[in-house]
């Protein structure tokens, strides 16, 4: 139930975020979704077992947690990781180039002006 | 022998590249010895295959679907593959005196081998996938060909690409019907079964893909027209590809097939009026045209119609005709273009309007022409008047046939037409002969070639006059090839002379027409006209063509927005739609659930949400990018603490580090970016938003939590230890059991990096210039003594992270971001690294990973397995720490090119630069 209400929030909110548009909400949006599906798969291992699944010692299977949605979960983060910085570089770019259309308008609107 | 001749084809194809380097266009004469070598390979064979046994090499290939890589040589595929080696091994010789020193060789030599390679593949396949692999081949290299045939050969090339592709896929849909059916790939077990095990409409079906495919590779009317498109390609190319061989895949096909369809009177019928129709158009189309190739593509068109019409009839006799035909066609079709070749080198032109009294300057040139000329019209003594006597006969005895019996009429209309066709083509290949060669010499300084140029032209008319002597020395040949297709063995008589038969009266009319035709010609071309009366085939092909990419686009349109919205409304419709229906149809939907289990909700997890819920509204709220970026990072906290409470150390401990990384990388690039403007609309942000929350939120509810432990989980769980030595079960999941899946991981990353490293050019200097921009000096000074402390730490940690791993908390993803946070460290204030590009990294890292995946299959296991290695004083390590290497390397290089590249300043910038500097140039020069 926590979690369902988290990711709620996280998912409707990243939905907020990138629907409202421009590029800082875009990425921010998108750090937020990807928290909420990160959240969706720990949910589907089930919360019920909170134990880390270190098995030195044997294991316990009535309290360690899953381990299958943490190793997804893991890899997911970094790649994450790898999508934000290559959206940055995008991101960056487009601006640039709005920025100097933007600078082109005014130079060839004082030309007219002269 | 039969794999060894196909393979030095092959392997020959391979080596080219080489050869060019060192022999550039003449390549082609060891490329020919190599033809003939292969050649010779399989007429080692010829006598066993003579005696009537057919030769058959198999090995496992596809074991999944039980296909075997069977190659086989019987009559018929013998005939073929002497075609297609001979005539190669001649082409090729002809090749280095007919190319220009300035033509781009080594493209056109490796796709003509390799071409050469495939066509053999399909006469020797002796399964039915084998032949489609052929098959394909030799279409892809045909477009090749002709499209790097440099201007104006895009089109027909694809156009070519096109209709004989729609035939590779009607080859396709029959060998699939053939396959289901029969169980098996391998032609002979196919010929044996499909008659019992396929019903009448499936026989159909696949009578009809085969024909489809034949006449498109085959160029039948109406899908003739690439053929003369592809004339665009340069001489030996058309000479063989699309006179010798390429084009007679399709006849071999038929051939191949026709046992399937003995007893089938929709075959024969389809392939007696398709064949006839394209026989006499092609005839008439040829004499029309007044570029000599054209003229001879034309020519083609019209005996493959004759071959198809052949086998149609369907008697032994007819398809013994059609042999007999294949081989003499091959003989003075290839001729005539290699001589087409040298008078267009020699005299500069193939315009027959040009062309004028050759012969005074080129006698041998103009009497092969003569040689070859007379064998296409069907004169006497030469191999195709054999042929078109056989043809004759053939069709005349139509009625014997077993599917037309006593239709007396039919043999004499199918003669009659077959008659028209060869009138045609005895004026045509006149009007080749004397148009070009004869009249007033109009042009000087002409001559004739070397012998070297004139010798590979020499050999197959030479062989068409002998052949047309001794017609008998193709009895044997001819014979086995009759029952390959089906046929009891009867005795092939051929001979030049068969006392006056009613075929030898056909052929003195046909000859006489041909002769009136020529004497009339000016009357002729006038009746003829310049364009045919139908619209041709390639506008209609190109209508057709720009209907569907107009649909295409318009199908697409919806797509080619650059708005966000735009894209995910699709996705957001979909999911809420999904989410209606299914509460509507499924009855009680939600009220049949499981219950939750009890434990899955503890009073720490209100802590956590209690946190949650007003740092994700402030960020809503955040008035600055650098606090809404701090208010994401703080998100990222608290949801790493709560990942760490759900017993999930190594996953808090990714995401602490990777968003202590994202605000490093992100910080420059946000604070450098405009503020943002209110550009997209609140209330439809709002509504959305809210939707999609409550699904996710109630999908969530709905189905996790109410289950106990995996089977997979406790399989893990119970097997980690035993099965890898590690038990740290997360990481030994991520190296050990799915190490495919996390190899497949880093690959994205590394594009990712790789996709940074192409967008952007910038040095560590102008980031760390940013960077302080960002700081401020005194800050950055400050870090900087921090750092010489912080960073021998954090290198220390990534050590000691990475190498237990796999026991505790820890590998190679995490210390890859402890150590990437160390450079991140030293990147802000200020340091100089010396490590290593980032381009090193990244390919150092993913070759270490995929070496390591061999580590397994060397000692007897399979990819990726892990391997314990026994290391001095160490003790004993598993191969997936090498793996685990390889991993750490790919996070090091992804963050180092985030941080290198990443500071708002790109590519544009340094255009920029070079911009300015060249206006200075500019003006410096000028002033």
């Amino acid at each position: 139930m926590t979690l369902a209400i988290a990711v709620a929030l996280l998912t409707g909110v990243g939905t907020f975020l990138i629907v409202r548009g421009g590029a800082v909400r875009l990425i921010l949006g998108f750090i937020l979704l990807g928290h909420a599906a990160n959240l969706i798969i720990i949910a589907a291992g089930g919360t019920f077992r909170r134990e880390a699944p270190l098995v030195d010692g044997g294991a316990v299977l009535d309290t360690m947690a899953d381990p299958l949605p943490q190793a997804f979960v893991l890899t997911a983060i970094v790649i994450t990781f790898g999508v934000t910085v290559y959206l940055l570089s995008l991101v960056a770019r487009t601006a640039k180039q709005a920025s100097k259309v933007d600078s082109r308008d005014e130079a060839s609107g004082e030309a007219h002006d002269d | 022998m039969l794999v060894a001749s196909l393979a030095l084809v092959g392997f020959a194809a391979a080596f080219v590249p080489l050869m060019v380097r060192y022999l550039g266009r003449f390549t082609g004469y060891p490329l020919a010895v190599v033809f003939l070598i292969s050649a010779a390979l399989l007429l080692v064979e010829s006598p066993e295959v003579m005696r009537g046994e057919t030769i058959v090499q198999s090995w496992q290939w596809v074991a999944a679907f039980d296909v075997q890589f069977t190659l086989r040589l019987n009559g018929l595929s013998l005939l073929f593959a002497m075609l297609v080696l001979g005539v190669g091994a001649l082409v090729l010789s002809y090749a280095p005196q007919y190319l220009d020193p300035s033509y781009e060789v080594g493209r056109l030599y490796t796709v003509f081998t390799l071409f050469g390679a495939a066509m053999l593949g399909v006469v020797l396949s002796g399964d039915l996938i084998l032949l489609l692999v052929f098959w394909e081949i030799t279409s892809l290299s045909s477009f090749l060909l002709v499209a790097g045939s440099g201007k104006g050969g895009t089109w027909p090339a694809i156009r070519a690409l096109v209709i004989t592709g729609l035939g590779g896929l009607a080859l396709f849909g029959a060998v699939v019907v053939l396959a289901v059916r029969t169980q098996t790939t391998n032609i002979a077990e196919v010929f044996m079964l499909a008659p019992e095990r396929l019903t009448a409409t499936e026989l159909t079906i696949v009578a009809i893909l085969i024909m489809l495919a034949a006449f498109t590779k085959s160029a039948q009317v109406p899908f003739h027209f690439w053929l003369p498109g592809a004339m665009v390609a340069v001489t030996p190319v058309s000479a063989y590809l699309h006179a010798a061989t390429l084009v007679k895949a399709g006849i071999y096909l038929l051939l191949l097939m026709s046992p399937l369809f003995l007893a089938f009177p929709a075959w024969n019928i389809t392939l007696l009026a398709f064949g006839l129709a394209t026989a006499v158009f092609g005839a008439f189309e040829a004499l029309r045209q007044r570029d000599l190739k054209a003229l001879l593509a034309y020519s083609t068109v019209s005996q493959l119609g004759t071959m198809v019409a052949l086998i149609g009839v369907g008697t032994s006799a007819a398809l013994a005709a059609a042999a007999l035909l294949v081989a003499a066609h091959a003989l003075f079709k290839a001729t005539l273009f290699m001589l087409v070749g040298i008078v267009d080198r020699e005299a500069g032109s193939r315009d027959l309007n040009q062309l004028s009294g050759l012969w005074r300057a080129m006698p041998i040139t103009a009497a092969l022409t003569g040689l070859a000329a007379m064998s296409m019209a069907g004169v006497p003594p030469l191999v195709g008047f054999v042929a078109k006597e056989e043809a004759f006969y053939s069709f005349l005895n139509l009625p014997q046939s077993a599917w037309a019996q006593g239709q007396a009429w039919a043999g004499a209309a199918a003669a009659a037409i077959a008659v028209i066709g060869a009138a045609l083509t005895f004026a045509y290949s006149a009007r080749i002969f004397f148009g070009a060669f004869f009249g007033p010499l109009t042009q000087r300084n002409l001559y004739e070639p070397s012998w070297l140029f004139l010798a590979p032209a020499f050999v197959p008319a030479i062989a068409g006059l002998v052949l047309g002597i001794w017609p008998g020395l193709l009895n044997g040949i001819i014979d086995r090839t009759t029952v390959d297709v089906g046929f009891t063995m009867v005795g092939s008589d051929l001979s030049l002379w068969h006392g006056l038969s009613i075929a030898l009266g056909l052929s003195a009319i046909a000859i006489t027409l041909g002769l009136i035709l020529h004497f009339r010609r000016r009357w002729v071309l006038r009746f003829l006209g310049e364009e045919p009366p139908v619209p041709s085939g390639p506008i209609i092909f190109d209508r057709i063509w720009f209907a569907l990419v107009r649909l295409g686009a318009n199908v697409g349109r919806p797509a080619h927005s650059t708005s966000v919205g735009v894209h995910l409304f699709g996705v957001g419709v979909f999911i809420v739609a999904l989410t209606a229906i299914g509460l509507a149809i499924i009855p009680g939907a939600l009220g049949g659930l499981n219950p939750v289990i009890p434990d899955a909700m503890q009073p720490v997890d209100f802590a956590v949400l209690a946190l949650l819920i007003p740092t994700v509204v402030f960020l809503t709220r955040a008035r600055t990018t650098i606090t809404a970026l701090v208010l994401a990072g703080f998100v990222g906290l608290i949801i790493a603490v709560w990942l760490l409470l759900l017993g999930a150390p190594d996953v808090a401990l990714t995401l602490l580090l990777v968003e202590f990384l994202t605000v490093v990388v992100a910080a420059p690039v946000l604070a450098r970016l405009p503020r943002h403007r209110d550009i997209g609309r609140p209330t439809l942000a709002a509504i959305s938003a809210v939707v999609v929350g409550v699904i996710s939120g109630l999908a969530v509810w709905a189905f996790t939590g109410r289950r106990g432990p995996s089977d997979l989980s406790a399989y893990f769980l119970t097997q980690a230890e035993d099965l890898t030595g590690g038990t740290n079960v997360v990481n030994t999941i991520l190296v050990d059991f799915r190490g495919l899946d996390t190899l497949g991981e880093i690959t994205v990353l590394f594009a990712a990096a790789l996709g940074l490293l192409a967008a952007t050019a910038v040095t560590l200097r102008a980031r760390q210039d940013a960077m302080a921009e960002v700081l401020g000096r005194g800050e950055q000074t400050i870090l900087r003594v921090g750092s010489r402390v912080v960073i021998p730490l954090l290198v220390i940690a990534a050590a000691v992270l990475f190498w237990r791993g796999h026991d505790e908390p820890g590998g190679g993803f995490i210390a890859g971001l402890v150590a990437g946070a160390a450079v991140a460290v030293a990147t802000i204030s200020g340091m100089k690294v010396k490590l290593p590009s980032s381009g090193v990294l990244l390919a150092v890292g993913l070759g270490t990973a995929l070496a390591s995946a061999f580590i397994g299959p060397l000692t007897g296991a399979s990819a990726l397995a892990p391997v314990k290695i026994d290391v001095p004083i160490v003790g004993s390590l598993t191969s997936s720490l090498i793996f685990d290497l390889g991993v750490l390397l790919i996070v090091v290089g992804l963050v180092r090119v985030a941080l290198e590249r990443l500071d708002g300043m790109d590519i544009d910038d340094q255009d920029e630069l070079e911009d300015e500097s060249r206006d200075v140039n500019r003006s410096g020069v000028a002033s």
